[in-house]
């Protein structure tokens, strides 16, 4: 196995220098290896999303390296970044952050707006997507229509529209009942069967002891208690 | 397919999701474009008029002053101006205003002399020939519904009744010179005013060198310290002067309703609603750059701002040459004075237009694209968090 992802003793501190200042992520060092279920785990506040904002791109740390295939992505300006989130990265966010306006399909359209696909093919990705997902006959309808697990299911089809090595997934169960998060590891676990490495934050005993999972990190305070364990 | 067209096609899309709010912003900004497009078309309209009606006066026009204030001019000046090197010809000039209180006009009666007959384009008969004939503009027949041979009767300094036929009605270049012009003989234009033989209103100056009009004018105020010639180009600069700054008093005025649209658009901007701040936070997270956004708000905004200008420039000539620029005309012609009533004939500058332009889309871009951008650039994290 390869190292997808590798940090280096990051740290994230929001309002710093200011009476308000958080230390959300301290002193951080992990290595994901391609192809494994990495679960971080740890109370609400303990920093598991602010960890992966950082190892999503989506935020900068405030010291420390991250390297992404071996290239070290720390200080690289915001559209290659962007570039990185767009090419390699498949987000599930814990509140699904579906645009509400728009249909299922156009959701799920969005990452690849930016890039040089033609209508056509990025319909036919979509339309394959939702299908696997078994969500496909909703794919006009506005997501607001929708119940929970649907629009996870929009969500996830969102994250893998783009055909990204690394999925990362925010509480992935926290707005859905046992039968629906049943159902999504069970599509978790396709996903790694497809090869996909999966990064999953979640403070739910359901998914943090599934068989599925290969890795567990506990977060208390920003710091990793069994770092690497 | 390029990223820039779909980020288009985005951008199309997302104005018609929230229809309602952008139709309200485009209903406010197409009305402060309509009204900046009406002063502008109005001033160019009343600007190109001006040129019209002086392109048919005379080169030169002396004028005799007494304590300052225009008085009539002893006929024997013409024979001493006439003798002054570069002068073409000088005529004696009859003419006056007259108000018909009956049906609320303002005209002008002019003395018919040969070089009218060049500048009038005669629709139908002739200019008058004889005693107690007259020639009209279209407009002014239409205002007292008369024809060919028929009566029309003017009331003259005596207050006394006077008769005249009408040999014929003409049209100009000029709308007012059709509203509000009317030609009699020069022998019953001086008895209808009782202006005395050997004197009249002014002289009119021919030149053959139009280079020359300042230095003939010059040497006529020399000659003849009581007179005061004014060229052609004088008058046009005045008409110019008084209309830019009038139309200049206006814009100011409206600039405070741009300003206002303007904090409008900023604020609509800047207050970004929830939703639109979660969908650009989104779009960063998805692998949006900051530049996709920015372009996305700017397809947004030049949409926006192209309809409202294309829209507000259309209900602006609508108004304007449609509708007689009904709103604003009081302020151009002023509240005080009777003119005559008479269409804007359409002018369109491209000059005028790039600048209408620039001064309503460039506003509104820089309003929306600014706060969009301090928006884009956050990272893209808030959007975990919400």
């Amino acid at each position: 196995m390869t190292t997808l992802l590798r940090a280096e003793n990051l740290v994230k501190i929001y309002h710093q220098h200011q009476p308000d200042e958080v230390r959300a992520v301290r002193d951080v060092s992990v290595a994901v290896q391609s192809g494994e279920v990495l679960v971080l785990r740890g109370p609400s506040g303990s920093g598991k999303t602010s960890l992966l904002s950082l190892l999503g791109c989506m935020a900068r740390p405030t010291s420390g390296r991250l390297f992404f295939a071996d290239q070290d992505v720390t200080r690289l300006p915001e559209h290659f970044l962007a570039g990185i989130r767009q090419q390699s990265f498949g987000f599930i966010f814990q509140q699904f952050n579906l645009v509400r306006e728009l249909s299922v399909i156009d959701n799920v359209l969005l990452p690849l707006y930016p890039t040089r696909l033609g209508f056509a093919e990025m319909k036919r990705r979509a339309t394959e997507i939702l299908a696997q997902l078994h969500i496909d006959q909703r794919r006009n309808f506005k997501v607001a229509q929708l119940s929970g697990g649907e629009q996870q299911r929009v969500a996830i089809a969102r994250a893998l529209i783009n055909h990204p090595p690394l999925i990362i997934a925010d509480e992935p169960t926290a707005h859905l009942d046992s039968q629906l998060a049943a159902q999504l590891m069970e599509i978790l676990t396709e996903l790694h069967q497809a090869g996909k490495t999966l990064i999953i934050a979640s403070h739910d005993p359901f998914v943090c002891d599934h068989p599925l999972i290969s890795r567990r990190l506990n977060l208390h305070d920003g710091r990793l208690q069994e770092p690497g364990a | 397919m390029t990223p820039s067209l779909k980020i288009l096609d985005y951008a199309l899309a997302s104005l018609l999701r929230r229809k309602y709010k952008h139709l309200a912003l485009l209903a406010v900004y197409t009305l402060t474009v309509a009204v900046l497009a009406s002063v502008l078309f109005m001033t160019q309209s009343l600007r190109q008029e001006a040129e019209a009606l002086l392109s048919t006066a005379p080169a030169l026009v002396v004028q005799k002053l007494v304590g300052g204030r225009h008085d009539l001019i002893a006929e024997d000046y013409a024979a001493q101006i006439r003798t002054l090197p570069g002068v073409r010809g000088v005529e004696a000039r009859i003419w006056g205003y007259y108000y018909d209180s009956l049906y609320g006009v303002n005209l002008t009666l002019l003395g018919w002399t040969s070089a009218q007959g060049e500048t009038l384009e005669l629709l139908r008969g002739q200019l008058p020939q004889q005693p107690g004939d007259c020639a009209l503009g279209a407009g002014v027949a239409q205002t007292y519904g008369v024809e060919i041979d028929d009566s029309l009767v003017l009331v003259d300094q005596r207050n006394q009744s006077r008769i005249f036929r009408v040999s014929g009605i003409f049209s100009s270049d000029s709308q007012l010179l059709t509203q509000d012009l009317l030609v009699l003989g020069n022998a019953d234009l001086r008895a209808f005013f009782e202006i005395p033989t050997g004197l009249a209103v002014d002289l009119a100056v021919q030149v053959y060198n139009p280079r020359e009009i300042a230095t003939l004018a010059a040497k006529i105020r020399q000659q003849l310290p009581a007179t005061r010639p004014i060229a052609r180009s004088e008058i046009l600069h005045s008409y110019r002067t008084v209309f830019n700054w009038r139309s200049g008093m206006i814009l100011s005025l409206l600039l405070t309703a741009l300003l206002a649209f303007a904090i409008l658009a900023w604020d609509r901007a800047s207050g970004l609603g929830a939703a639109e701040k979660h969908e650009i936070g989104i779009l960063k997270a998805l692998g949006w750059t900051t530049s996709d956004v920015l372009q996305l708000k700017f397809w947004e905004g030049l949409c926006l701002s192209l309809t409202a200008f294309i829209l507000g420039t259309l209900g602006g000539w609508i108004q304007v040459y449609q509708f007689g620029g009904g709103l604003l005309r009081p302020f151009f012609s002023g509240w005080s004075v009777l003119f005559p009533q008479f269409d804007l004939y359409p002018a369109l500058s491209f000059y005028e237009l790039a600048s209408l332009g620039a001064l309503t889309i460039f506003p509104y871009l820089v309003c929306t694209l600014v706060p969009a951008w301090k928006n884009a650039v956050s990272d893209p994290d808030a959007v975990m968090r919400s």
